[in-house]
């Protein structure tokens, strides 16, 4: 018997006919492409895209060196080194980030006690050579600066689900 | 014995023992924070409670006395709930600043949190604020909030350290630990609280910040500096020394260390480290290769062997050198033919050499002192130059053991001293002669004038386990050789433990390397003769000589009148001025070595960093210097075959001995003029606690004065606080007088191995002082 529909099958291509079915189904469907970098897709509050370092509203650097991320870091992305500042406030007089070789995994602002280190929703960034990607502490303080408005709103959407 | 159950494990324990004791005996744990083995019971933090069966309320387990039949459960829930209740007070008044606490990851209130705290806090009203205190340099009380009130650091201090320089003021929520008013925490063992705070209140302060505990990697090493070779832990990270920890052994350093072990390492990152060979050349220090620095040597050490002959060189070196360095040094020179090679260079009576019958030592293991019930401590700024073997005598006095002392300082040893002799240097064998012939008097019972010295006899007479130990001062002392003979003869007739405090790490060990004149094939000059009949050529292994000499003055003029000085030292040094060539050598940490400590325990250790810039491990240094001079047996693969030619197999305990035999006791003529004593400060012993930053800045760091009784102020007509011109060998300094009833008079106390007295000469010996 299978062999009879195998033999029926083999010249009365009943498969292209299927797929072109399929074809015809999507031709008419409603359209979900998006004209990236027009248009865009939508995001969750919680995408964690490019690191940024936030500030309190008095302008203080939250970042307290405290390593956690660093520590906790799986790709050993981070690197901190701390000082004590003028005022006798623990700061970190270096914080970097390499992108290249973090993961997003998201644990460093998981880990972080006072939400300095956050991911943004910034994913289209872009360097030319493997060192633009090297996120400095100014740099990524820049970030934060330039985004914090989306940052505390995506920040507050979350904390109800913490 | 007892027997006692605790969760169902049956134990068996001494009578007196608690309820703790016995837990850590069967391996079970009990939380805890105020509990502390070396220290009395307080029981005040409660996180002990333990279900005692038939006890109504949870017990606190360290302060239980252990019974028989007792049934304890740990982890029971009425023990448990009792644990847990103790917690949630405790995280009460606690602030939440772990992320910026330098005990956060290795502390004992956040570990037992984990297991014990509550996910979150039910305390909503303001917490307790505690202002920060200034203490002094070297611990910082900046966050007191942090306190839990154990008070471990204020029975250390009582109980351990001898003073009570923190304390606990106040009551209940108001209590807080602070230091007297306007006073700073002096102690010399005063790191050790940072150990013993179970939170962040007490930290380092050298450390502040500067890396979390879980960066560190922790290497074992050996203290460098005084004669216990205590235990070390070197924490690094990104190959520097970031902090300096004890580790526990209970037959040398128990769990302690002093803050010269504790905080010297901040020399080793000291700017003044020396990272390149360099030559002398015209007058201007030029960096070299390694190569043509050692060539440059071996050249110039050739030419005066061809010129001069091999006597004509001379090496010096520190106590503080490697067994493998000292010995490759002696090896090198006697290869060359010269015997000329040292390593006691504050030493200034070398009459008994080569009529001792070994290496001195302490003459027992250390930790028999705790068991000792008389002591009778010879010339020696005890807390300062031992500190932690200071420790132990108070310990054993503690314990009801009587302390004599012979000295010609009366300085305060925080610790009751049953009988002392504070007599002039030039006295003490005087006084000693005196002591021994009150001991035999007492034998006969007759009688002797001296009234100390017939007590210090009776004390001695009185006890079953004796020590007479030798301490810095009198091993310095011109009459050292005589001191030590009468110390034996009294240690014979009390029968007594007799002994020297070493005066650095490897005290012991620099003789079983053979790095002195008298043993070996080639016998040569010692430290002294070198200087009286000045060499051509010196090799200083580690040494500075303005600071590192008996004479300081005499060291300075036979290094400047010298063809060629060879500096290899791990620092740029005053030595630049008249030296020909610095090599950079590795300190302790960045090279594998051997030091031999007080009671002839050789303790091995390995590199914790690699050496800074080029700077070498010294025995690589000299291997190669032996190659370049064609000296044969100069092919070793480690350090570790150094030091098994060098320590021979026979057991290192063969070779200790302090019996002199020959030396004759000439009773001292009266000495005319004012004498000088010298102390060796603390945090000035050597070349790396010499730059430690944070040391330098305590009180033990302060700058040298001229110290006498006001008798004597009196006669050279000055008041304390005037400056004074002090005149020693033609050389004067000028130095700032301070009255001090601690010392006998015709006596002037003025400290050595410090830049400001370096140009003064002898340690001992006569020396005017008048108004500037």
């Amino acid at each position: 018997m299978e062999k009879i529909k195998d033999f029926f099958k083999t010249f009365l291509l009943i498969e292209l006919l299927k797929g072109m079915a399929l074809t015809g189904r999507y031709m008419f469907a409603r359209k979900i492409t998006v004209q990236f970098p027009e248009e865009k897709t939508p995001q969750g509050f919680r995408f964690r895209g490019l690191h940024a370092q936030r500030r309190y509203e008095n302008g203080e650097e939250r970042c307290i060196g405290c390593k956690l991320c660093e520590a906790v870091c799986p790709a050993l992305a981070i690197k901190i080194e701390v000082a004590e500042r003028e005022d006798g406030t623990r700061r970190t007089t270096q914080y970097d980030i390499d992108l290249t070789k973090c993961i997003f995994c998201g644990f460093c602002e998981e880990s972080c006690p006072v939400d300095a280190i956050v991911e943004t929703r910034i994913f289209e960034y872009h360097g030319e050579k493997r060192g633009d990607l090297y996120y400095t502490k100014p740099m990524l303080l820049a970030v934060g600066d330039k985004y914090e408005a989306q940052i505390a709103r995506d920040r507050a959407a979350d904390s109800k689900y913490r | 014995m007892i027997n006692i159950e605790i969760d169902g494990k049956l134990v068996e324990t001494e009578r007196g023992t608690t309820v703790m004791d016995a837990a850590h005996k069967a391996g079970v744990y009990i939380p805890h924070f105020c509990y502390h083995k070396k220290l009395s019971i307080a029981a005040s933090c409660r996180m002990c409670l333990v279900e005692v069966e038939k006890a109504p309320k949870p017990l606190p387990a360290c302060a239980t006395p252990a019974a028989e039949g007792m049934k304890v459960h740990t982890h029971s829930e009425m023990a448990v709930k009792a644990q847990q209740g103790v917690m949630e007070f405790l995280l009460i008044n606690h602030p939440l600043d772990c992320p910026i606490c330098d005990q956060g990851g290795e502390c004992m209130l956040q570990d037992v949190a984990m297991g014990y705290g509550g996910g979150a806090s039910r305390y909503t009203e303001e917490k307790r604020v505690v202002s920060p205190k200034q203490i002094g340099e070297l611990i910082s009380t900046n966050e007191m909030s942090r306190c839990i009130q154990c008070t471990r650091c204020v029975r250390f201090g009582q109980e351990i350290a001898g003073v009570m320089e923190l304390g606990m003021a106040n009551r209940s929520e108001h209590a807080q630990i602070m230091s007297f008013v306007n006073s700073s925490v002096d102690s010399e063992l005063s790191g050790n609280m940072i150990d013993l705070c179970p939170v962040g209140a007490l930290t380092s302060r050298p450390f502040r910040y500067t890396a979390r505990s879980w960066e560190l990697s922790r290497r074992k090493s050996v203290s460098p500096h005084d004669g216990l070779g205590s235990n070390l832990a070197i924490h690094v990270k990104d190959n520097k020394v970031l902090r300096v920890v004890p580790v526990e052994n209970e037959a040398v350093n128990e769990c302690w260390i002093s803050d010269k072990d504790r905080f010297s390492y901040e020399g080793l990152n000291s700017p003044e480290r020396l990272t390149r060979p360099m030559i002398k050349q015209g007058g201007q220090w030029v960096e070299v290769e390694w190569a043509a620095a050692l060539e440059y040597v071996a050249n110039g050490l050739r030419q005066i062997t061809r010129s001069a002959g091999a006597e004509h060189i001379a090496a010096l070196a520190t106590p503080h050198s490697t067994v493998e360095e000292l010995y490759l040094l002696q090896k090198l020179m006697r290869g060359l033919g010269s015997g000329n090679v040292d390593y006691r260079l504050r030493q200034s009576d070398f009459s008994a050499d080569g009529k001792q019958a070994g290496a001195s030592w302490l003459g027992m293991p250390v930790a028999e002192i705790n068991q000792c019930d008389r002591f009778l401590v010879v010339g020696s700024f005890l807390r300062k130059d031992q500190p932690l073997l200071a420790q132990r005598i108070r310990q054993a006095v503690k314990k009801g053991a009587e302390a004599n002392i012979v000295h010609a300082a009366d300085d305060d040893l925080l610790m009751p001293i049953a009988n002392k002799a504070i007599v002039a240097p030039g006295e003490m064998v005087n006084t000693l002669t005196q002591v021994l012939e009150a001991l035999r008097a007492l034998k006969s019972s007759g009688e002797t004038d001296n009234a100390a010295a017939t007590s210090i006899a009776q004390s001695l007479a009185g006890g079953e386990r004796v020590a007479i130990l030798l301490g810095n001062f009198a091993q310095q002392h011109p009459a050292a050789a005589q001191i030590a003979v009468l110390c034996e003869q009294i240690a014979v007739l009390c029968r007594a433990k007799f002994g020297y405090l070493g005066e650095a790490a490897n005290s012991v060990g620099g003789y079983l390397a053979g790095a002195v004149p008298f043993t070996g094939d080639v016998q040569g000059m010692n430290a002294q003769q070198m200087l009286d009949k000045p060499r051509k050529a010196y090799l200083l292994l580690n040494v500075e000589p303005e600071l590192d000499m008996y004479n300081p003055q005499q060291a300075m003029r036979a290094m400047s009148a010298a063809d060629m000085v060879v500096c290899l030292s791990a620092f740029k040094h005053k030595g630049m001025d008249y030296a020909d060539v610095m090599l950079p050598i590795a300190p302790f940490t960045e090279t594998s070595g051997t030091f031999v400590n007080t009671e002839g325990r050789a303790q091995s250790f390995k590199g914790a960093v690699k050496p800074l810039g080029d700077a070498r491990p010294a025995w690589k240094v000299l291997r190669v210097l032996g190659n370049l001079l064609e000296v044969a047996g100069f092919d070793y693969d480690s350090s570790e075959a150094v030091r098994d030619e060098a320590l021979g197999a026979a057991p290192v305990a063969d070779r200790l001995n302090n019996h002199i035999e020959g030396v004759a006791i000439a009773a001292a003529a009266a000495s005319s003029g004012l004498q000088r004593v010298s102390d060796v400060p603390i945090y000035s012993a050597d070349a790396i606690v010499r730059r430690a930053a944070s040391l330098q800045k305590t009180r033990d760091a302060a700058q040298p004065v001229v110290m006498a009784s006001a008798a004597e102020l009196q006669k050279l007509g000055v008041q304390s606080g005037d400056v004074v011109k002090v005149t020693q060998n033609g050389a004067s300094v000028q130095l700032t007088a301070q009255l001090s009833e601690r010392l006998p008079e015709g006596v002037v106390r003025i400290a050595a191995g410090h830049p400001a007295t370096a140009a003064l000469g002898a340690m001992f010996g006569t020396i005017t002082v008048e108004r500037a």
